[in-house]
């Protein structure tokens, strides 16, 4: 079958614009279709991006969005629109606000898009995924969140900051929820399949384990004004490669259990095997009692969230 | 690294296929190729010439005439040698190869003093330890494909088993590159994921066993070696050293002293870079382990001694 043809993004931020140009540049879909609130903005950003990929020698074609409608025969949506917590704002506040704007694209997508796989990347990231869920009605396959790949990412790029050797061949583990409770698995960590226990003493690693934890935080304070967006468009990318190109291979993803690692009607971030149905099997690791526990405290801290807009009546309208 | 100019000696299979797949994927400025049949390095040469055409990155493609002509390259990459044929023994292959590789790295030593030694002549640890013998160089500059290899094979080998994963599996090989290697799949990931969650023990011992024929299962069927994966492996390794990327790869390097072992040249994961092997990694072998790459270690000490025997060295 021809599948992987049309890829949507919605969200022209900073990171719904680069994950399309990552998509246009590597030529990964003919169609990329950017959907923004402005449309004369989203146009500028997809005529600047078609015409890069020309110059790039690529085929991919970046078109703006007028209505939901142009995202009829989507293979992924990406979901990245959110509003960003600006001061004065409780963590209640913004997560029912950014919990409103997906659930009213997640409701498109469910009539625009029902074949798509939905790949979600608004923050607090598990709870979106949850909404997205929930909204589309999709079974839970097809709704992702962009979690442990990013996190995974930044353990990988501390390590390699401690060794200075073996970049882009360190392989880390994060499990969890995408916010401080994140669980970063070190035991399950190679270099090239060298354990880095033979390669650092445990001080070193605990250090890593909590840069990992703060790795989006640095970045924020640094910036001032916004959040990191290069490595967080890079791991939505890879999950839409391997869902356009049905690769069959393990990424961590948020997304629902159903009786795995013992939890359901929750999500968490946990390995899946991706290929062209989106999350085609969840992998089950054998963790150590720790990482039990850590893990149980991740769950938990969605589960609050959840449980949070639960009593806000937030899914009154769920039919 | 300025000229980033790579030589291949052994313009067969493997020195051509390694030829193209690094001109395909842009990483030298200047690969020049030579063989000692006539006609065969300048011909490979023109064809993958042409092909650059439609590559990411412009690569300059020249034949040698003379092993003269192979000069100031960065890596020389040494494949030449003669397969084993019907009535040979192995200790007649062994003192034929050696010779062949005996008289090309002196002409290496001649032509491109400063360059970094890929050997990929088998019997390939011993004939690396030979390179190294004869060229007396320091012992970063002198790297056995192996690993690259053998963990490449591994890592089919696991997907096979699995039949997902593909291109995210871990590739760690240690000890010799022949039959007495030792893969290590349980200790490799598949993505994020411990290949200890997803094989059980009689799977690992299917693949181990399966990666060591990787090699003679393709004679099998090709009635000849396999140089798509030896070709690839090469790439990797060459564009290692001239991009200086610092990346772990098992190779075969002279050991002094690590994993107990002295004056053999065996498989290790190793880090290279622009100085070739930057760093031997030692890793924690359990007993088992150990004990295999001692056999490992010992059996290529066993192909030393009969370079020692017949004066090879005097």
């Amino acid at each position: 079958m021809a599948k992987g043809k049309k890829v949507t993004v919605i969200g022209t931020g900073n990171f719904g614009s680069t994950v399309a140009f990552i998509l246009a540049m590597n030529g990964t879909c003919h169609n990329v279709l950017l959907r923004g609130r402005n449309y004369d903005v989203t146009k500028g950003k997809a005529l600047d991006m078609s015409q890069a990929a020309n110059a790039a020698r690529q085929h991919t074609i970046v078109k703006a969005a007028k209505g939901p409608e142009d995202m009829v025969g989507s293979d992924v949506v990406v979901i990245t629109a959110g509003a960003p917590r600006t001061p004065g704002m409780s963590r209640d506040d913004l997560l029912v606000m950014n919990a409103d704007i997906v659930k009213m694209y997640a409701k498109e997508i469910k009539e625009y898009a029902p074949e798509a796989v939905v790949v979600v990347v608004s923050n607090p990231l598990d709870v979106m995924t949850y909404v997205a869920l929930k909204y589309t009605g999709f079974p839970r396959e097809r709704v992702l969140g962009m979690a442990g790949v990013l996190d995974a990412a930044r353990m990988a790029h501390f390590i390699y900051e401690k060794l200075e050797y073996g970049a882009g061949q360190i392989r880390a583990t994060v499990m969890g929820g995408h916010g401080d409770t994140m669980v970063p698995l070190p035991k399950f960590t190679t270099v090239a399949g060298v354990p880095i226990e033979d390669l650092l003493d445990s001080e070193e690693i605990g250090e890593i384990v909590q840069k990992t934890r703060n790795g989006g935080a640095q970045i924020v304070n640094l910036l001032g004004n916004g959040s990191a967006y290069y490595a967080p468009a890079k791991s939505t990318t890879v999950m839409v490669d391997a869902i356009l190109k049905d690769t069959n291979q393990i990424h961590s993803c948020a997304i629902m259990l159903q009786n795995d690692y013992g939890y359901s009607d929750i999500v968490s971030g946990v390995p899946v095997m991706i290929g062209a149905g989106g999350a085609e099997e969840v992998i089950m690791m054998t963790l150590k009692n720790l990482q039990v526990k850590k893990f149980e405290k991740s769950v938990a801290a969605v589960q609050e969230m959840v449980d949070t807009l639960y009593k806000l009546n937030f899914f009154e309208d769920l039919n | 690294m300025t000229n980033r100019r790579v030589g291949i000696i052994g313009a067969g299979a493997v020195g051509a296929t390694a030829a193209y797949t690094l001109a395909m994927k842009g990483v030298c400025k200047e690969i020049i190729l030579f063989d000692i049949a006539d006609g065969v390095a300048q011909g490979k040469a023109i064809d993958i010439a042409q092909a650059t055409q439609y590559a990411p990155q412009p690569t300059i493609l020249t034949s040698a005439k003379t092993p003269a002509d192979v000069k100031d390259c960065d890596i020389v990459v040494i494949t030449a040698g003669v397969p084993r044929k019907g009535d040979m023994t192995r200790e007649d292959l062994l003192m034929i190869n050696a010779k062949i590789i005996k008289s090309v790295t002196q002409d290496v030593m001649k032509y491109s003093p400063n360059a970094i030694i890929v050997s990929v002549s088998n019997p390939l640890d011993v004939m690396t330890y030979a390179i190294q013998k004869i060229t007396a160089w320091e012992s970063n500059r002198i790297i056995g494909l192996a690993g690259a290899l053998d963990g490449s094979r591994m890592a089919y080998q696991i997907y096979k088993q699995l039949g997902y994963g593909a291109g995210q599996i871990g590739t760690l090989v240690i000890g010799d590159h022949g039959q007495n290697m030792v893969p290590l799949p349980q200790k490799v990931q598949v993505g994020d994921v411990p290949s200890t969650d997803l094989l059980d023990d009689e799977a690992f011992a299917g693949i181990i066993e399966r990666t060591k024929n990787g090699g003679a299962e393709i004679v099998k069927y090709l009635g000849t070696s396999g140089y798509y994966g030896p070709a690839s492996a090469i790439a990797h390794m060459v564009e290692a050293i001239l991009n200086d990327t610092q990346t772990v790869v098992s190779c075969s390097v002279l050991l002094n002293g690590e994993y107990g072992v002295n004056n053999v040249t065996v498989g290790v994961p190793v880090v290279l870079g622009k100085n070739g092997v930057e760093k031997i990694i030692q890793m924690t072998l359990d007993p088992k382990t150990q004990k295999k790459f001692q056999d490992s270690v010992d059996s290529i000490q066993e192909s030393i001694e009969i370079l020692n025997n017949n004066g090879f060295f005097d």
